[in-house]
């Protein structure tokens, strides 16, 4: 039964994961090739122009001290926004395809009148998404580690660490999921839910900028995603982030399980 | 065991009425016909039995197992033709019938041939290339293949041709000699008339009549046209209690016959008549008076 809809839903969509895997692939390598190569370019550019430089903070979300070094620009590439943008979009469009992508489109009455629980369904759709995610991930990484080999970094660094920040940025694509999962789940037109999930993303991703401009705002950084994911410092320390990540995972799981119920609770109603 | 019973099922949307207190049962075996007019209630209750809508009061339960709590174990058992059809546009007849069997768990592929010859559906062509009558041929396909139990039907024939029609209701008469149950939704009259052996009237989300096919034609009058010699005289004749007058034009009297055809020898004897038509009973004019707004209705 479950297979039938793994079969259908990656039928649906492996185009999407590839496409985006692939897009992210290039995106990883290029930025980990190009960007230490602007770092002399680059401060000269923050001698003369000091907001650059609350700009790539509010980016890495830590203060990177004196000059930009090239450990700062390789940070960048795990949170430079194409990287970002590309992880969103493949989320917004996958996550916001069941239940309002299936009520919009009619569809939902043929696929709920096949032995299958609301819940199964769900679930379903979950495990493509998770491992949709490991994939995109696993390509970025990629990316990155083959960029590595063409332009290797002037001092040798642990492998553990892009790991541990991967591992970091899965829980941010496992909390914007499932966030996105929830207001799929309460929504009957799938492009109001895009257009819900593309606003808070936003929101979260300006929230962070606004913190370095107008520090009164600093109270309601913990609303922004991005504030649990600080790439710089896990480079700079090693350290894994265990609370950012289990922070993450809380909202993920919170709002799995409220989009869970909310979708084997609600009336389907396509009329 | 009734195939489906509910017992007073209403729903609402907001401030309007869905449905309101219907109770149905539709015993093993029939074709039961679910007649009314657009906006009645017919695919609400049709969506509760199928799970997707929770009934704000009242029961529904097929093969004795709650519709909403049960669904997906109640749907290994049920095909279900929605009234507003939408496939996948990927979907060709045989990826279709490779998923359905995934999920039902069962190889439907020679069953599933089988019916799109029947059908006269070629199996590679994608829905998005489809025409409307062939998306409703596939969909047809799709809830009759693994020959259920119960199948449910929300106006199946809209799009179909006359021949596909009638090889439809061959389908369906085979499954109900067989053992399976059809709840067969339309606004038509005639193919309700045709197929069904009992039929529930639904108008404003209430249920206006649920009865055997036989005993409604039992109900209907037939209708008797009196053509008088002049004018004049038609519209000066005062009707017996057993003609019911619905209408006078020029010369012309229409008439419903409410008493017997001695009754109504008898009385035209003695009239100016130049001519007088009984034609014969109409379920037609019947489930007109049904659907007249609520009150002018029978």
């Amino acid at each position: 039964m479950i297979k039938g809809i793994l079969r259908k839903t990656l039928y649906e969509t492996w185009v999407l994961h590839f496409a985006f895997g692939l897009a992210l692939f290039l995106v990883g390598m290029l930025l980990t090739m190009l960007l230490p190569q602007l770092e002399e370019g680059l401060n000269q550019f923050l001698a003369t122009l000091p907001f650059i430089r609350t700009f790539i903070q509010a980016l890495l979300g830590d203060d990177f001290g004196g000059n930009i070094n090239a450990d700062t620009l390789r940070a960048i590439v795990w949170v430079h926004p194409t990287v970002l943008t590309l992880l969103w979009a493949h989320e917004i469009v996958f996550c916001t395809r069941v239940p309002a992508g299936e009520i919009d489109r009619g569809t939902i009455d043929i696929l709920l009148s096949w032995p299958l629980s609301r819940r199964k369904l769900y679930v379903c759709e979950t495990m493509v998404w998770l491992a949709a995610g490991l994939w995109l991930c696993g390509m970025l990484l990629a990316g990155h580690g083959t960029a590595g080999v063409f332009a290797p970094a002037r001092s040798v660094h642990s492998p553990r660490l892009p790991l541990l920040v991967v591992g970091n940025l899965y829980c941010v694509y496992l909390a914007v999921g499932a966030v996105t999962l929830l207001i799929s789940a309460l929504s009957n037109v799938r492009g109001r839910a895009m257009a819900a999930v593309f606003s808070l993303v936003l929101a979260s991703f300006l929230l962070n900028f606004l913190i370095q401009f107008w520090p009164e705002v600093e109270v309601l950084s913990p609303l922004g995603v991005l504030s649990y994911y600080r790439p710089a410092s896990i480079l700079a320390t090693g350290k894994v982030p265990v609370a950012d990540m289990l922070t993450l995972l809380g909202i993920g799981s919170v709002a799995w399980v409220a989009g869970l119920e909310m979708f084997g609770r609600r009336n389907i109603c396509t009329l | 065991m009734n195939a489906i019973a509910t017992d007073r099922l209403s729903l609402s949307y907001g401030k309007r009425t869905g449905i309101e207190g219907v109770d149905l049962q539709v015993p093993q075996g029939e074709i039961f016909g679910f007649l009314g007019p657009n906006g009645a209630g017919k695919t609400t209750t049709i969506r509760i039995l199928l799970g997707l809508l929770k009934p704000s009061q009242g029961s529904a339960q097929i093969f004795d197992q709650d519709c909403w709590s049960q669904s997906a174990k109640i749907k290994q058992g049920i095909g279900y033709l929605p009234g507003d059809l939408r496939l996948y546009p990927w979907f060709t007849g045989r990826r279709a019938l490779r998923i359905v069997s995934s999920v039902r768990g069962k190889d439907l592929s020679v069953q599933g041939q089988e019916l799109l010859e029947r059908f006269q559906l070629d199996g590679n062509v994608p829905v998005r290339k489809m025409s409307r009558g062939m998306r409703q041929k596939l969909g047809i396909v799709l809830a009759l293949v693994h020959e259920p139990q119960l199948v449910i039907l929300d106006e199946p024939t809209s799009g179909l041709d006359p021949l596909m029609c009638d090889e439809l209701y061959c389908c369906l008469r085979e499954l109900t000699s067989a053992g399976a149950t059809v709840f067969f939704s339309s606004h038509t009259l005639s193919e309700v008339e045709l197929l069904c052996n009992r039929v529930a009237i639904v108008r404003g989300g209430k249920i206006i009549a649920d009865e055997t096919m036989d005993a409604l034609r039992k109900r209907v009058h037939r209708s008797v046209v009196l053509r008088y010699r002049d004018a004049e005289v038609a519209a000066r004749i005062v009707m017996p209690e057993f003609l019911q007058l619905e209408q006078r034009s020029d010369n012309v009297c229409r008439c419903l016959l409410t008493g017997t055809t001695p009754q109504l020898i008898a009385w035209a004897a003695e009239q100016p008549l130049e001519d007088l038509s009984v034609s014969p009973p109409s379920l037609e004019s019947l489930f007109r008076r049904f659907y007249e707004p609520l009150e002018t209705s029978v």
